[in-house]
């Protein structure tokens, strides 16, 4: 991987871990995936 | 409350308008297609367990989310989209891994306390999707109160629409099991009315619907397969595999339904957002009644009260939608969407021209020019377009073969009545899309 397409992807992987956005949803799966595991 | 109105140049009002009647026409769709999807999981031999349903039902899921983008097409259109908002990909998977989730649940709430109640507790995501929108993504901010009641107000309606229904048909609950089928039928609520928060972000940055289900699916089928592999065992879950092989073309078929009506709900989000979308597309607990009563017999031998329940119930539902369906965004609540959009594009990288045109519906002014003029042909498609269509149709053909129709009584021409009806919806739909947006 050339060094430009490295920095561009730390870039996108901190534009995302940054963004409290993606923590919602990661929650509430990691939250689904608990539940199922009681119900099955 | 947000401190000052947007400033960008807002959408053509004429514009504006068409792509909001189209949304809510999608919305209606959408509730059909995944009302519909249920139908055939509910001829499937309750023996086998609900994560090999789900996993089976994500195979088909699959294979759908791919040969259907390249029927419409072409999946050209997914590399370009891609290459503009590679960021989405992380959503698209995080999104099917809540599906895949969310869909395992429903398995085990339909199974504990039937499809009659499971389906209203479910269907409180699009309350919390109402939520998700106006916190994050700047939905029904300028919308005037009249707006905000017909929103708010008919998913509330619905909600007491879908409770009412819940109540009438309570008898069919499994005794002892009902706080499992509970518990199952909320959480899967609570993660598809967060699932829609990636749906957004990918829709605001301009994405394509057949762009993004095709990396979704991809989280779908990976957490299905984790969690049977984990949960039953290679080897136990192979043979259930095998065991389940005239039953599969059911469980398919339901996850090839479920997405024709998620794509139109895709498209209902993409241009009338969470907050309206979702609660349209909700309407399929309507359709899910349609074929519980009229094929599958259920409620019958019921007393006038349990039908009188459910028809108030569904009149509440329907008048529910309509509120929402007439409420839909002003220019300046539009204008304010597009705030969310240029954070999300300045965030990520995204090209201003690109997040634009995607939420107008419409191609870039590069694809023009490429186009010389005109937009690029939206029909090309490669021959891995032709391999995916080919292979998905051969493999649902032999399903067919193999498949055997189980012995529940069930009302045919109401069946062929429904499927007309259902067919019917698919194809005005499209059509407005295509002549809208060209599938964009």
């Amino acid at each position: 991987m050339s060094p430009s397409k490295t920095d561009s992807s730390r870039g996108m992987f901190r534009a995302i871990v940054t963004d409290l956005h993606f923590w919602i949803p990661l929650t509430v799966l990691l939250g689904g995936l608990f539940l199922l595991d009681k119900l099955r | 409350m947000p401190a000052a109105p947007p400033a960008q140049t807002p959408v053509h009002a004429t514009r504006l308008r068409t792509l909001q009647a189209l949304g809510i026409f999608c919305g209606f769709a959408a509730g059909a297609w995944l009302g519909g999807a249920e139908a055939p999981i509910k001829l499937v031999n309750p023996d086998i367990s609900p994560i090999t349903v789900s996993l089976i039902m994500v195979f088909g899921v699959f294979l759908a989310r791919w040969s259907v983008p390249a029927f419409v097409r072409g999946t050209s259109h997914v590399r370009n989209d891609v290459r503009q908002a590679p960021h989405l990909i992380v959503w698209a998977v995080l999104a099917g891994c809540m599906w895949a989730v969310a869909n395992t649940l429903t398995i085990y709430a339909i199974r504990n306390v039937g499809l009659s109640i499971a389906f209203p507790l479910w269907n409180t995501n699009s309350l919390l999707g109402i939520f998700w929108g106006f916190l994050l993504f700047n939905e029904l901010h300028y919308a005037g109160w009249k707006r905000w009641l017909g929103v708010l107000g008919g998913a509330v309606c619905m909600f007491g629409g879908a409770t009412l229904l819940a109540i009438a048909s309570s008898h069919q609950a499994a005794p002892g099991k009902a706080a499992l089928g509970i518990f199952a039928a909320l959480g899967a609520g609570i993660l598809w009315g967060t699932m829609y928060i990636p749906y957004r972000k990918a829709y605001l940055t301009g994405m394509n619907p057949l762009s993004f289900i095709t990396f979704f699916t991809v989280g779908e089928l990976v957490t299905m397969t984790v969690l049977a592999v984990a949960y039953r065992g290679a080897t136990p879950l192979w043979l259930e595999l095998v065991g389940a092989k005239s039953v599969m073309f059911w469980l398919m078929l339901g996850g090839f339904v479920w997405v024709i009506g998620d794509l139109f709900q895709q498209y209902a989000t993409k241009y009338v957002g969470i907050s309206r979308g979702i609660p349209l597309s909700n309407t399929n607990q309507l359709w899910g009644l349609l074929w519980g009563i009229l094929v599958f017999h259920e409620l019958r031998g019921g007393s006038q009260a349990v039908y009188a329940q459910v028809a108030g119930g569904s009149i509440l539902m329907a008048l529910g939608a309509v509120a929402i369906a007439l409420s839909s965004a002003t220019a300046r609540e539009h204008s304010s969407w597009q705030d969310a959009a240029d954070r999300e594009g300045q965030r990520y990288g995204v090209e201003g021209e690109y997040v634009r045109a995607g939420m107008e519906g419409r191609a870039t002014q590069s694809a023009v020019i490429q186009g010389g003029g005109m937009p690029a042909d939206p029909n090309a498609r490669t021959s891995l377009d032709w391999l995916l269509i080919l292979v998905t149709t051969s493999l649902f053909g032999v399903l067919a073969v193999m498949a055997r129709l189980p012995h529940v009584d069930i009302a045919l021409g109401w069946a062929i009545a429904l499927t007309v009806a259902m067919l019917a919806l698919l194809t005005t739909c499209a059509l407005a899309i295509w002549r809208t947006t060209r599938f964009r």
